[in-house]
């Protein structure tokens, strides 16, 4: 493999988007803690405390909670570098989710090495399942996929819903989720003596993976050439879009349905309503401060990962209702858009002489 | 040196009238570009004032400059002779400068009077509707400065030199000083050129300073009153017209010392004798009975064609007679609906719109030159892209074809339209293809680039064992005629052979310009019906 100085953007553009999104994000939720009555400091405090105050909190955490959100930013960075907006990663979640619920309860006393990638296997083509339904809507007839996947998440989670309370309801039919899956099909610690499991790796590898497919294959340059200009991706590169708009529905759904499944089988082993708090769109969020780049996306995942982590430890130690990190994720993503906004029209003033 | 002389002129020199507009000392750098440095410039109420430069001289920036669409680093700017602030187009037309940009800025759906009324945002009422009278307004104004325009045609349908005079009335519509035209005649056939400087005087008649960015020499020289150099971002020279030769200005332009640009490159040396034999084996592509339609209209009918290895066919025409549909057969992006077409695996193809389908703006030059190597073995290892040998392809590109950029790692937003067009056309080049089409592939460059594009297009098809045959389609007939072998004029859709007793400007021309005139009554059967303000009928060849 190469390494060249090249690189489709300067280097440090994105870091400082990242840094000066966050900064101004920090200085108006202090100033809202404070018209709220609360203290910043003893809140930031606290939220730090609850994210990297110990090994543990910081493992078994912020690391468990950011890695359903690396694998939801991956996919979404994917769809998005191709230009193809998908807002359906939380719907594909619930799809791998279930699905891998499914194989896993169907094989009961398969050994694990042939069951985990059973599920996680099933899991994604879930994903990329739900997420072919956009996909042919939008190369067949040209409809829009920020609605279509949007309104594929509804599907997902009334389906999901029903599925829980009726036919895959557990067998001793008590609460509405489904049975617990076969020890055989738990995700290996990746950490002893913590809850992080090797999820969260699959997540590093996926993005190493990415990041190398990006920027150093053919495949990977012809994707980011569609999602810069397809017709000049046509006239150009001589390639047709449409190929390259389904690899990027099929590969990010199958991401988003990944992440259902190493959520079950690494955590909840068994699949319930409300499995997700909305990781599929604040994955959104984790994709546009890591500015699409799969190698960011692990650390803005973490970032939100310890905004989570650290929410409750607000709430107990400060006092702060954690509905305010909701809030704070919010403002991230405000703040990205607006700080990129702001870069393009400094940097990209057109230089024509 | 420039800038002692460059303040002279600035000062008005012997011009005893107020200057209509002046930059005084204007510097603009794009990061580590400096576009213009301590550029003085004055335009004189009523004079048509050329400007002159090449690729990256900073005509184009200068002419921002003054409207109000970049504001200098450095430097005053003064309208009617106060110093002002400019921070938008909006300011700048509040103060009486216009702007007819390179690309045209109209709504394509809405006729031409929607669009002046549009922009003209005063002359509309509440309800949305343009105000009573002003309909009126328009067509007087059109009549007063003899222009043909089209009011109630939707501008996509009407063709780049009427669009264009669509966009010089909506400029003038309100009180207007200056106004600035950004390589107006890039889009134009020869004889709507001549429209476009007749009603340049016509507007300058009425007080009006005008700025006519250009890049050819004798156009500017025909309907400039003065001309003002530009060189590397420099001012170079302000003279009256009248006193310039096109050798001179073509010095300065370039700085001394390129004999090319004076006469032609090495006219076509190809033998059509010897051209003939061995016809078959030099058969790189034909297409026979080709017909496409675009939008449920035939956009070409019935086009049959050969191309040699090692010739150059010439395509000429007005745009939009169904070159850019067969542009798209030739390179393979295109079925025809009927006919055949038989191609090479792989074509090199210039395209004419580079902005938007040549390059991608936000890429580096690497990777847009990768475009055209990375499906190829040579530039992979294993299932790698080996970035390291397409940047060396890159970086010997950009030496070669003299592209003036600060490293192969600037992205192509960062070029000028000159710059963009040598590393289209260096890259296509790269492909090694048997068949080469280019479109208008000089359109808007400089002296020095269109030289240098255009010799490269006839070594090409001259040179080496396997020489690709080219396609050469452009509007420029100079062009056509200086490198083609065989010339076919493109009308309404059909191929037409040009004999090679006629291979002259006057009988091609004919071709052209009578072919307009005949599929104007063949195919407009609205003909003068339409209210059409001026004299005249429509230009009827402009339409789509």
């Amino acid at each position: 493999m190469t390494t060249s100085t090249f690189q489709t953007r300067p280097r440090l553009t994105p870091a400082l988007t990242a840094a000066g999104a966050l900064l101004a994000t920090l200085a108006i939720a202090a100033a809202l803690l404070a018209l709220g009555g609360y203290s910043p400091g003893e809140a930031f405090a606290a939220l730090l405390r609850g994210a990297f105050g110990s090994w543990d909190r910081f493992v078994s955490f912020t690391l468990v909670r950011a890695t359903p959100l690396l694998l939801t930013g991956l996919a979404v960075a994917f769809a998005f570098k191709a230009r193809v907006w998908n807002i359906g990663a939380e719907g594909q979640l619930h799809a791998g989710a279930l699905a891998a619920v499914a194989v896993a309860v169907a094989l009961p006393g398969t050994p694990g090495l042939v069951l985990i990638p059973a599920t996680l296997l099933a899991a994604a083509m879930a994903g990329a399942l739900w997420a072919s339904v956009p996909a042919a809507m939008k190369t067949g007839m040209g409809v829009g996929e920020v609605i279509t996947t949007l309104l594929m998440n509804f599907v997902a989670l009334f389906a999901a819903q029903f599925l829980v309370q009726g036919p895959l309801r557990e067998s001793r039919g008590v609460f509405n989720q489904t049975d617990e899956i076969p020890a055989a099909a738990h995700l290996p610690d990746l950490v002893p003596g913590t809850r992080l499991h090797i999820g969260f790796l699959i997540g590093i590898l996926i993005a190493v993976a990415m990041w190398l497919y990006l920027t150093r294959t053919p495949g990977g340059f012809r994707l980011r050439a569609v999602g810069a200009s397809p017709r000049a991706a046509e006239v150009s590169g001589r390639f047709r879009a449409r190929p390259v708009v389904w690899l990027a529905f099929l590969a990010s759904g199958a991401i988003a349905g990944l992440a259902g499944g190493v959520q079950i089988a690494g955590i909840t082993h068994r699949m319930y309503e409300g499995l997700s708090p909305g990781w599929g769109y604040t994955a959104i969020a984790v994709a546009l401060l890591a500015r699409l780049n799969p190698l960011a996306v692990v650390v803005t995942a973490i970032v939100f990962g310890a905004l989570s982590a650290g929410g409750g430890a607000m709430q107990r130690d400060a006092g702060v209702p954690e509905v305010w990190v909701r809030g704070i994720e919010a403002l991230v993503i405000l703040a990205v858009l607006t700080v990129d906004r702001s870069w393009q029209a400094l940097a990209g003033r057109g230089s024509r002489g | 040196m420039n800038t002692r002389s460059g303040n002279r002129e600035g000062q008005g020199g012997s011009e005893s009238r107020a200057a209509a507009a002046c930059l005084r000392n204007v510097t603009r750098r794009f990061g580590p570009v400096t576009a213009l440095e301590g550029v003085s410039f004055d335009l004189v109420p009523g004079e048509i004032h050329g400007l002159l430069g090449e690729n990256g001289a900073g005509k184009t920036t200068l002419a921002r400059i003054l409207g109000g669409l970049l504001p200098p680093d450095e430097g005053r700017v003064e309208i009617g002779g106060r110093a002002v602030a400019l921070r938008s187009a909006r300011d700048a037309r509040a103060l009486g400068v216009a702007m007819v940009h390179q690309h045209f800025s109209l709504v394509p759906r809405f006729t031409g009077f929607e669009n002046i009324a549009l922009f003209n945002g005063g002359a509309w009422t509440a309800k949305g509707m343009a105000a009573p009278g002003y309909r009126d307004r328009v067509e007087a104004r059109a009549r007063e400065l003899k222009l043909e325009v089209e009011l109630d045609v939707p501008v996509a349908r009407l063709g780049v030199g009427a669009r264009q005079r669509i966009e010089i009335l909506k400029a003038l519509m309100s009180e207007t000083g200056v106004l600035l035209l950004d390589e107006p005649t890039a889009v134009l056939a020869p004889r709507e050129v001549d429209g476009l400087f007749a009603v340049l005087r016509e507007v300058a008649g009425v007080g009006t300073g005008i700025v006519l960015v250009a890049h050819k020499l004798d156009e500017v020289l025909a309907a400039a009153d003065r001309v003002t150099v530009l060189r590397r971002g420099r001012w170079v020279m302000t003279e009256a017209a009248a006193s310039v030769s096109t050798g001179e200005l073509a010095e300065a332009m370039v700085g001394g010392g390129v004999g090319a640009v004076a006469g032609k490159p090495p006219a076509a040396g190809a033998d059509p004798a010897a051209a003939t034999g061995k016809h078959a084996a030099r058969k790189v592509a034909s297409l026979h009975g080709v017909t496409v339609t675009r939008d449920g209209e035939p956009a070409l009918r019935d086009v049959t064609v050969e191309v040699l290895r090692g010739e150059v066919l010439g395509i000429a025409g007005v745009d939009g007679n169904g070159q850019r549909e067969l542009a798209r057969v030739l390179a393979g992006i295109r079925t025809p609906h009927q006919g055949e077409a038989a191609l090479p695996a792989e074509v090199g193809w210039i395209p004419q719109d580079r902005g938007h389908e040549g390059l991608v703006n936000d890429f580096t030059i690497s990777e847009n030159v990768a475009f055209a190597l990375h499906g190829k073995d040579t530039f992979r290892k294993g299932p790698w892209l080996d970035w390291t040998r397409i940047e060396e392809t890159a970086a010997d590109l950009v030496r070669e074809m003299d592209v003036r950029a600060t490293s192969p790692a600037a992205t192509a937003a960062t070029l000028s339209g000159g710059n963009q067009q040598k590393v289209v056309t260096g890259r296509e080049f790269l492909r090694g293809a048997d068949l080469l089409v280019a479109e208008s592939p000089t359109r808007g460059l400089d002296v020095k680039a269109t030289v240098a594009v255009r010799s490269r297009l006839a070594a090409l098809a001259r040179e080496g064992d396997r020489p690709p045959g080219v396609v050469l389609i452009s509007a420029d007939l100079d062009e056509i005629l200086e490198l083609s072998d065989r010339i076919a004029v493109m009308v309404r859709g059909r191929l037409i052979p040009v004999p090679r007793d006629a291979h002259n400007p006057r009988d091609i021309g004919e071709l052209m310009l009578a072919a307009r005139g005949q599929a104007h009554q063949d195919d407009d059967p609205r003909g003068s019906a339409r209210p059409a303000t001026g004299s005249g009928p429509p230009p009827g060849g402009d339409h789509r």
